[in-house]
């Protein structure tokens, strides 16, 4: 070996060694520049997948577009009616709670996104967003549709950030089953595959009396990520009981394979 | 680069083939600087941050840390610079194939830090999949690959061929 390349070698080993000790934290920064640096590709990567794939949908005729602007219009009013009773329940809720002199509950505001990758690794299911640290968003703040839970943000960048999704290992959630008050943690497969992809709740009570069709909800715990009531699916099968706990199989609600629009939900600062 | 359904969720891993062309078209010490920028890149890329909500103090941990696959390209760098031998007498098929032994090492190991991380050896069939796959790919992309770069190196009258230590005329036999 040459004299340069010796000293490549030695520099090669110290700079990795550098690496190595940096924390997490710093990793986290070093990722999402990096991160912000590549976004552009993405994003016009997605934009070009999204014309391509509207050209292969084909034109839609008068006839096509006049049905369908007949049906959004029904689904609008309709929406209109329903998000007014939403209301008028919802300040009597905050009139009752007032009345009984609970804490109010904590107000979020939902940021809307839109997915710009999909899949962008191998062995971890996420998906990157077109928002980031800009509009207010930080790593672990839930992130969901209008169908249910969809997963938390982790790598937040200036203008993007990735969202890791409930059917990766890595994301659990403190969960409940509706009409009963066994609480489980919920998360996905070392590899999910597929629209469908596996979720488990784990850590059940043996006595567990969850049913197929039965709603799976956000539990909230204390300090968790998560707030209470978001929806993440219905029981698929009747649970399996373990030696130490019951797990039961649940039927994603929100069809991974189509995620376009996203909301995070960010803690509504007071006086903000 | 996008995933196949079709392939279990299989990736294109375009990396290891530009670092195994790099190794043979580069002196050492730009081998190595290639190796640690695109495995730096690559780790930056694929950094996966979890935090725990156990402790009060909720500090993050990384699954696979940025670095990895610096090692691995390092290594995986020096042997093909070491048989560049055999591809400057012509035999660039063992350069071929290992830029696809290289892809399938990445991912396996990559795999195998991230079951050591979590707890549980779980080796399913699409894990094969997107290990195997995306090797399989390489090995195909591989030749299309160094075509285009050694017409662009021709082009740009830069000596691929050529043992950069020994003068031109020695290696033509001159």
């Amino acid at each position: 070996m040459t004299r340069a390349g010796l000293i490549a070698l030695a520099v090669f080993i110290i700079a990795t060694g550098l690496l190595f000790s940096l924390n997490p934290r710093t990793q986290q920064k070093l990722s999402a520049a990096v991160l912000q640096a590549v976004a552009p590709v993405f994003s016009t990567g997605s934009s070009v997948k999204t014309r391509v794939q509207a050209y292969t949908t084909g034109v839609k005729s008068l006839a096509e577009l006049e049905d369908d602007n007949k049906r959004l219009k029904t689904e609008n009013n309709e929406l209109r009616v329903t998000n007014q009773m939403l209301r008028d329940l919802g300040d009597e809720n905050v009139n009752l709670r007032r009345a009984l002199t609970y804490k109010q509950r904590s107000n979020f505001k939902l940021i809307p996104c839109r997915v710009i990758a999909r899949e962008s690794a191998t062995w971890w299911s996420q998906v990157q967003i077109d928002r980031g640290e800009q509009d207010g968003i930080e790593s672990d703040m839930p992130v969901l549709t209008e169908s249910g839970l969809v997963g938390k943000t982790t790598i937040v960048a200036q203008r993007t950030a990735y969202v890791l999704l409930v059917a990766d290992e890595n994301c659990k959630v403190a969960v409940s089953i509706e009409g009963t008050r066994d609480q489980g943690i919920l998360s996905g497969t070392r590899l999910s595959t597929g629209a469908q992809p596996e979720l488990l709740i784990r850590f059940l009570p043996k006595t567990v009396e969850a049913k197929p069709g039965q709603k799976v909800y956000s539990s909230g715990v204390s300090g968790g990520v998560f707030p209470s009531g978001l929806v993440l699916g219905t029981v698929a099968e009747e649970p399996r009981v373990r030696e130490l706990d019951a797990q039961v199989r649940v039927s994603p609600a929100v069809d991974m394979s189509r995620l376009e629009n996203l909301f995070v939900v960010v803690p509504h600062k007071e006086g903000g | 680069m996008p995933s196949f359904d079709v392939l279990h969720g299989a990736r294109i891993t375009l990396f290891p083939v530009l670092l195994a062309y790099g190794s043979l078209a580069l002196p050492y010490p730009l081998v190595l600087t290639l190796a640690f920028c695109s495995g730096l890149l690559w780790d930056l890329l694929n950094l996966q941050v979890i935090t725990s909500t156990a402790t009060l103090l909720k500090t993050p941990s990384v699954e696979v840390f940025a670095g990895t696959s610096v090692v691995l390209y390092g290594l995986l760098g020096t042997l093909m610079h070491g048989l560049r031998p055999l591809f400057l007498r012509g035999r660039w098929e063992i350069h071929v194939l290992l830029s696809s032994l290289c892809t399938i090492a990445i991912l396996l190991a990559e795999f195998l830090v991230l079951n050591l991380k979590r707890g549980g050896f779980d080796f399913p069939p699409v894990m094969w999949w997107r290990i195997l796959a995306p090797g399989a790919i390489a090995l195909l992309l591989a030749p299309v690959v160094y075509l285009g770069f050694t017409i662009l190196a021709n082009l740009l009258h830069y000596p691929v061929r050529e043992n950069p230590r020994e003068p031109r005329g020695l290696h033509r036999g001159i």
